[in-house]
């Protein structure tokens, strides 16, 4: 318990001085926001808004002042799609064949969940079968079987 | 001279692996122990030549040798000698002699560990470690040899790439690779299992600690990986979704999933097919991470290690695949056997979700790692798969997963009654909902940062109740508050070993989300004298000097950092120019707290000094990610410790 209210004192006491909005860069959130989506041309998968090389220094500076020039987000995102093709996008835009990279992970899930599904549904029933079975013969004394019951339980804890 | 040896030693101890693998698969046959002693010396001659190549290469770094190309790649007359030691992982070539030695050490160590007590899968384990030392050393005898010639022989290297320049790259790779080449032996055990159909619990009971030392030092790599990532890359991050990053973390996420279902099998002699699948696909995904980001078809921060080796590993990696899913089909039967299951609400269902998850959370890093492959193919369009992508697409996963840490544990084997539901979760539950509460009041807005943490609090009150129950009992007994919470750690040291691993991943959890939603970043050129403001510091651009640092030139940047509680200090970021690489390097200057880090990294400067650009940042909780790790580790040694109940 006392390592548990450490944590939580801990956890508790730090909220407060880091309620502030979510990770960014202060001058202009969407500086961020859109330099965080393009990828640094020279770099191996850093972001413009990360990477620390002249290069992305140089992106961030367009990013900025289109920002500053009234453009929005997504336009200043197309004006790099325009300049450097798609692959300056470090996620593919939601449309046509990349919607396979997107729906991925969501098939993947509901396919493992079905899987689970039907596994469980196919167990539970062998498991009931075998239950009904032994039935027949004469039973366990229930204030015996509670006992088992319980050891296995605390068995089950170890 | 000493190249050719070295090659020599090479191509021996490649011949006598294929005839140790060879000769133990007959002994296994047959029966015939003098065959099996045969292998056993064999492993221990490739051991002994391989130590000897690579002693041979590090001797080379040391005395200059130019003229083989690897030394001459690597290093120059600057490197000092630390630097010429470790660089001989610094690349390809060197990294595959260090792979081969700790397969040829974990061959050695599985002999002398498992010769007795694991006779019949023994020369198939022996067999199958050989086979894979023999491949890395058919790789260094034909497309990548690490003691090839150079003519003309230069006057100095090219020296070692500045980024490696680290001590973070003195241990990342041996931990990487150490967790790496720790698979082989589940591995091996699992397919001497399938080659004697004895596909029970044995194998699993026999490579449990093995399977934990891997997946330990697959998880050190990773994290000094992040931390090398965070203080020397100067992107302020820790893990940027790279291949290569994602290549070591997809075996990472399966033998996780396998560290859980053994669990099943051991307890309730279930998915003994799913079992040999997943250590199966973990060891194939290790050699698909080298296929990938070492064969250079796909571009990526580690590609200072790639060459013409992509056809060698994906043949091996096809006949890996192919020879076990042949074996698998072989032993059908035995291993298709059904489980049984009480009820959909007992830990048997939480285990199974819990590998439901993982293994869609490797399947979307696969997907997204080789998708622009794909997407290129079809549509001729080069496109990025980064990090913005799979944050998004990962965390609800790793939520999930989160959440089963919590319920796993505790909830009972086979049916958990209302009652057991009760007395564990019903305190966590409050304990979580109200913490998220509290958060939320405190200000927090994120949802994400608002869940990860209430839920962090739901696991670590679930641990916390089980851990105070076990403690009340013994103290029941009679026993000091001390000796039974040591007593309770040594005697179940498994399950209290994998709280503490639990607990780990959460300190690393809260680290990941804290530096998400909370860190600032903000970047400014200043004249000198100027100073730029950040969440309450007060960055003051004072100066730039520049020196000749041996093997670069430096200039150096110095700014005064103050906020109204500290006094003033100096932190100098500066950027290192090498005259073997085009461009400078940043280099971060940093100060570590428990709560927020500065991390300032210089831009553009003036040659005068007149002005500088510079990024600040103040990167919230990153410290917690390695204090994680810290916790992980003790959590590993007290789940490895020897069983003090039946000694061994």
């Amino acid at each position: 318990m006392t390592r548990l209210a450490f944590l939580l004192t801990v956890l508790l006491a730090a909220t407060p001085a880091l309620a502030q909005p979510p990770a960014t860069n202060v001058e202009d959130p969407r500086l961020y926001e859109v330099a965080s989506q393009l990828r640094c041309v020279v770099c191996q998968n850093l972001s413009v808004a990360d990477s620390p090389s002249e290069m992305a220094q140089q992106m961030r500076a367009m990013v900025r002042e289109r920002l500053r020039a009234g453009d929005s987000s997504e336009q200043v995102l197309q004006f790099f799609v325009d300049k450097y093709g798609e692959w300056i996008l470090l996620s593919p835009r939601k449309q046509g064949f990349n919607w396979l990279v997107w729906g991925a992970p969501l098939i993947a899930v509901a396919l493992g969940l079905v899987i689970f599904a039907i596994v469980v549904r196919r167990w539970t029933a062998r498991r009931r079968e075998r239950v009904a079975a032994a039935a027949t013969r004469p039973a366990i004394d229930p204030a015996m079987r509670e006992r088992i019951r319980k050891e296995l339980e605390l068995e089950g804890e170890r | 001279m000493t190249p050719e040896l070295g090659h020599g030693a090479i191509i021996v101890a490649g011949l006598l692996a294929i005839y140790g693998a060879l000769v133990s698969a007959i002994g296994g046959r047959t029966g015939r122990t003098a065959l099996l002693e045969s292998a056993q010396h064999a492993a221990l001659g490739v051991f002994g030549l391989v130590t000897f190549a690579m002693l041979l290469l590090i001797y080379s770094f040391l005395t200059f040798d130019f003229s083989v190309r690897y030394v001459a790649m690597n290093t120059n007359l600057q490197t000092p000698y630390y630097f010429r030691i470790t660089a001989l992982w610094g690349a390809l070539e060197g990294s595959l002699i260090l792979w081969a030695w700790m397969v040829a050490l974990y061959t050695l160590i599985v002999i002398l560990r498992h010769r007795h007590n694991a006779r019949e899968l023994y020369p198939w384990v022996l067999t199958t470690m050989l086979g894979v030392a023999a491949f890395f050393l058919i790789v260094m005898a034909v497309p990548a040899p690490p003691f090839e010639r150079m003519t003309p022989i230069p006057a100095n290297g090219r020296g070692l790439n500045p980024l490696l320049e680290d001590t973070g790259m003195i241990t990342h790779p041996v931990a990487l690779y150490l967790g790496f080449t720790g698979f082989t032996v589940p591995f091996a055990f699992a397919v001497g299992a399938l080659a004697t159909g004895r596909v029970g619990d044995r194998w699993i009971t026999l490579t449990r600690r093995w399977t934990i030392v891997a997946w330990y030092f697959l998880s050190l790599g990773l994290l000094i990986g992040g931390w090398w990532s965070y203080h020397v890359l100067g992107w302020g991050g820790y893990w940027a979704w790279d291949p290569v990053e994602n290549a070591a973390f997809m075996p990472w996420l399966t033998g996780t999933a396998f560290l859980h279902s053994v669990m099943i099998q051991e307890r309730r002699r279930m998915l003994k097919l799913w079992n040999i699948g997943l250590v199966i696909m973990t060891f194939a995904l290790t050699l698909f991470g080298t296929f990938l980001t070492r064969s250079g078809v796909i571009a990526s921060v580690h590609a200072f290690t790639q060459g013409a080796i992509g056809v060698f590993f994906l043949s091996f990696l096809s006949l890996v695949v192919l020879v076990s899913l042949a074996l698998l089909a072989w032993r059908w039967e035995a291993l298709a056997a059904e489980g049984e299951l009480d009820s959909v609400v007992s830990r048997e269902s939480a285990f199974l979700l819990n590998n439901v998850l993982l293994v869609a959370a490797t399947f979307t890093v696969f997907f997204g790692t080789v998708f622009p492959l794909l997407s290129e193919a079809v549509r001729g369009v080069k496109v990025s798969v980064g990090a913005p992508f799979f944050n998004q697409v990962t965390v609800p996963l790793f939520l999930g997963l989160l959440f089963l840490m919590g319920v796993g544990p505790l909830i009972a084997w086979r049916r958990a009654s209302r009652d057991n539901l009760r007395r564990n979760f019903l305190w966590p539950i409050a304990i979580g909902i109200v913490s998220a509460a509290i958060i939320f009041a405190a200000g927090v807005r994120s949802t994400l940062a608002v869940l990860t943490l209430a839920l962090t609090v739901f696991v670590t009150a679930t641990v916390a109740v089980d851990f105070v129950r076990a403690t009340r009992a013994r103290l029941r007994m009679g026993e000091g508050l001390l000796p039974a919470m040591g007593g309770l750690l040594v005697r179940h040291n498994r399950r209290y070993g994998g709280f503490a691993i639990h607990l780990g991943i959460l300190v690393i959890a809260v680290g990941v989300t804290g530096s998400q939603a909370w860190s600032l970043h903000r970047e400014a050129t200043l004249k000198k004298g100027e100073a730029v403001e950040l969440a309450g510091y007060t960055f003051q651009f004072a100066g730039l000097a520049a020196r000749d640092a041996g093997n670069h030139f430096l200039v150096e940047s110095t700014f005064k950092v103050t906020n109204g509680n500290i006094a003033p200090r100096e932190m100098r970021p500066a950027k290192k120019f090498y005259p073997q690489e085009q461009s400078p390097i940043a280099h971060v200057d940093y100060r570590l707290g428990w709560v927020e880090d500065l991390y300032l990294v210089l831009g553009d400067f003036e040659r005068d000094g007149s002005q500088a650009t510079v990024k600040v940042q103040v990167n919230r909780m990153v410290s917690w990610i390695w204090i994680g790790g810290v916790v992980l580790t003790l959590g590993t040694l007290l789940a490895i410790l020897p069983d003090r109940k039946k000694p061994a």
